[in-house]
């Protein structure tokens, strides 16, 4: 087992992953910029290394200043939690030649999962359903227009190597095709240095629904449940959710037998997520997978009993799978997470600034990860999440009435933050009787003056 | 540990043909490392003082201030730019580059940090006399630590 981990990451997930390596005995080193000085998971790690100024280029994102804390501090391992260089190859394999286990998937598997497309053919190759789009990157546009034909608009041009809705664009009709191509490959070549574009069918207002999936290093899958997302907001998550109230037993089952064949064939390794979108038959579609833990795990987590992250840790250390899951991995309740973000909650403008009243709820089945405390900065240089509120429950209706309960009593001042926003989700009858779809906001009118 | 013992592992080290040490007792961790042909021991600090706390073997968590040295304010602070090992010389036993109270230029190279098994030469930013070297051969620092101070014409 390691000695020490370094966490390539600030904020919650940097927490999180040293509450992991206390629960297992690990030592932790923490890396921090300069506006990061006197954050929580510095004080919480054994060691901390200043890497960097606030601009996340200069310290969480540079691999050189990254690998010189871990050697400086003679960890063993790095776990790069998620965003930052959670799915950069490059760094996992720079990790691997300076003696470092990166915990999370090789740099080949990440590089296949990183090239959409790519991912795309493997999963359709084990039987997994994909949208109907092009097998490749759109080589011409005549060659788009061609599959466009074939598959009906609407389409979605898609960036091959990059998210985030960057290189994305929505075609409705022919004429606009050429013209948005052309924008769609010049955006993916400035954001990810690569110009390749593909075609998916689009799906008006689909059900985002994503499956966790946990290797270990000797070819052993297991998939963990799903999660549905589909309470969005110019596509970042609000409000996640397990297990789906769209998925059947019958359909959880078939497609997890797929993902165990998909993910034994690829050689994954450690932990990661498959995105799906099931569209108004209710058939589902794969769009891409995540190779590394997910904002929302926790919602897993207590549906599970499974801890997601000491996991990464043991897998990493070469332990199987049969040794980590006690048995067949059972979902017991249902869990809502609710991210709490430093924003005003009905026009969204960002709210960084200094916590001067703090109160996190508690009380039965509820969960707070935050790293945020009294007197604490949100820092205006990195991502606005404050806490995330997790609450579990036999059922549904219980883990509803206990999020409504802690929402109440979830007291944040000095910010703005989104706790209104979703207090007004949770009580509407649409997310109560499960009519979820990425429309939801828009639909519902509760994404206040959304200049969408 | 106490530092007579860091000593003796430090003798029985450079001693010995072997090119790595680490030895773990309780809570205290201490590595040596031969860097080059001529048996250079890097060994990072575990506690400037034996009472110090070990656990906090290279940096203390955030929460003290940063290790700002008391410059006046008419003096320059080097900060290392990288993270990495401060050496005061180009090569083990070579002379240091500079000693306090040398008169610097701007440009002049001061100390190597090394990161990543690459030598990076830090240059002084004004022209003055080093006023004082703040970080011992051999140690880690982090970004932004001071390194010197410079007095500028």
């Amino acid at each position: 087992m390691f000695q020490k981990i370094l966490i390539a990451n600030r904020g919650e997930i940097a927490l999180r992953v040293i509450c992991a390596c206390k629960d297992l005995g690990i030592r932790t080193v923490a890396v921090y910029s300069e506006a990061d000085r006197h954050s929580l998971h510095t004080r919480f790690a054994d060691e901390a290394v200043c890497i960097g100024p606030a601009k996340s280029a200069r310290s969480y994102l540079d691999i050189p200043s990254v690998i010189s804390a871990a050697e400086i501090s003679n960890a063993d391992a790095v776990h790069p939690g998620y965003g930052f260089l959670s799915e950069n190859s490059d760094f996992a394999e720079v990790c691997e030649t300076s003696g470092l286990k990166f915990i999370g998937p090789t740099p080949g598997v990440m590089r296949l999962m990183g090239l959409k497309q790519m991912a795309r053919a493997a999963m359709e190759e084990a039987g997994v359903p994909i949208l109907p789009g092009s097998k490749g990157a759109l080589k011409s546009v005549e060659e788009a227009q061609k599959i466009a034909g074939e598959i009906g608009y609407p389409v979605m041009l898609k960036a091959s190597a990059g998210g985030g809705g960057r290189g994305m664009r929505v075609v409705r009709s022919e004429e606009a095709l050429q013209s948005l191509l052309g924008q769609a490959q010049a955006e993916a070549a400035a954001s990810f240095s690569c110009g390749d574009v593909y075609m998916e069918k689009l799906v008006e207002n689909p059900r985002h629904i994503e499956f966790q999936v946990l290797c270990d290093e000797h070819g052993n899958v297991e998939v963990l449940g799903e999660r549905e997302c589909s309470i969005q907001r110019r596509h970042q998550k609000l409000i996640e959710e397990a297990p789906s109230t769209i998925v059947s037993p019958e359909l959880r089952k078939r497609i997890s037998e797929k993902l165990r064949e998909a993910f034994k064939a690829v050689g994954y390794t450690n932990a990661g997520t498959v995105e799906f979108l099931m569209d108004s038959s209710g058939d589902l579609h794969f769009i891409e997978v995540n190779a590394r833990i997910q904002v929302e795990h926790p919602v897993t987590e207590m549906v599970t009993g499974v801890d997601l992250v000491t996991s990464q840790i043991r897998i990493a250390a070469g332990e199987r799978l049969d040794e980590i899951l006690t048995g067949p991995v059972e979902i017991r309740g249902h869990a809502i997470e609710c991210r709490i973000n430093a924003e005003h909650p009905e026009t969204f403008a960002p709210s960084p600034g200094q916590i001067t009243g703090l109160n996190l709820p508690g009380g039965a089945g509820i969960r707070v990860d935050t790293a945020a405390y009294h007197d604490g900065v949100i820092s205006p240089h990195y991502d606005s999440l404050v806490a995330k509120l997790i609450a579990h429950g036999s059922d549904r209706a219980q883990a509803i009435a206990r999020m409504r309960r802690a929402l109440d009593m979830f007291v944040v001042e000095g910010i703005y933050t989104s706790i209104p926003l979703h207090r007004k989700i949770l009580d509407h009858p649409d997310f109560v009787e499960g009519r979820l779809d990425t429309g939801f906001l828009a639909r519902t009118g509760l994404a206040g003056v959304d200049k969408k | 540990m106490t530092n007579e013992e860091i000593k003796e592992l430090l003798r029985i080290f450079n001693e010995s043909g072997v090119g790595e040490l680490e030895l773990q007792r309780g809570k205290d961790r201490l590595r040596i490392r031969r860097a080059g042909e001529s048996g250079w021991a890097s060994a990072p600090p575990v506690g400037a003082a034996p009472a110090q706390s070990p656990a906090a073997a290279l940096v203390a968590p955030a929460t003290e201030p940063a290790k700002a040295p008391e410059a006046d304010s008419s003096q320059v602070l080097v900060k290392s730019p990288i993270v990495g090992t401060f050496y005061d010389a180009p090569s083990p036993g070579a002379p240091a580059f500079v000693k306090v109270g040398d008169k610097v230029d701007v440009g002049q190279v001061l100390c190597i940090i090394e990161s990543m098994k690459l030598m990076n030469e830090i240059e002084a930013e004004v022209a003055g006399i080093v006023a004082s070297k703040l970080v011992e051969n051999g140690r880690p620092v982090e970004y932004g630590e001071a390194l010197f101070a410079i007095l500028p014409h």
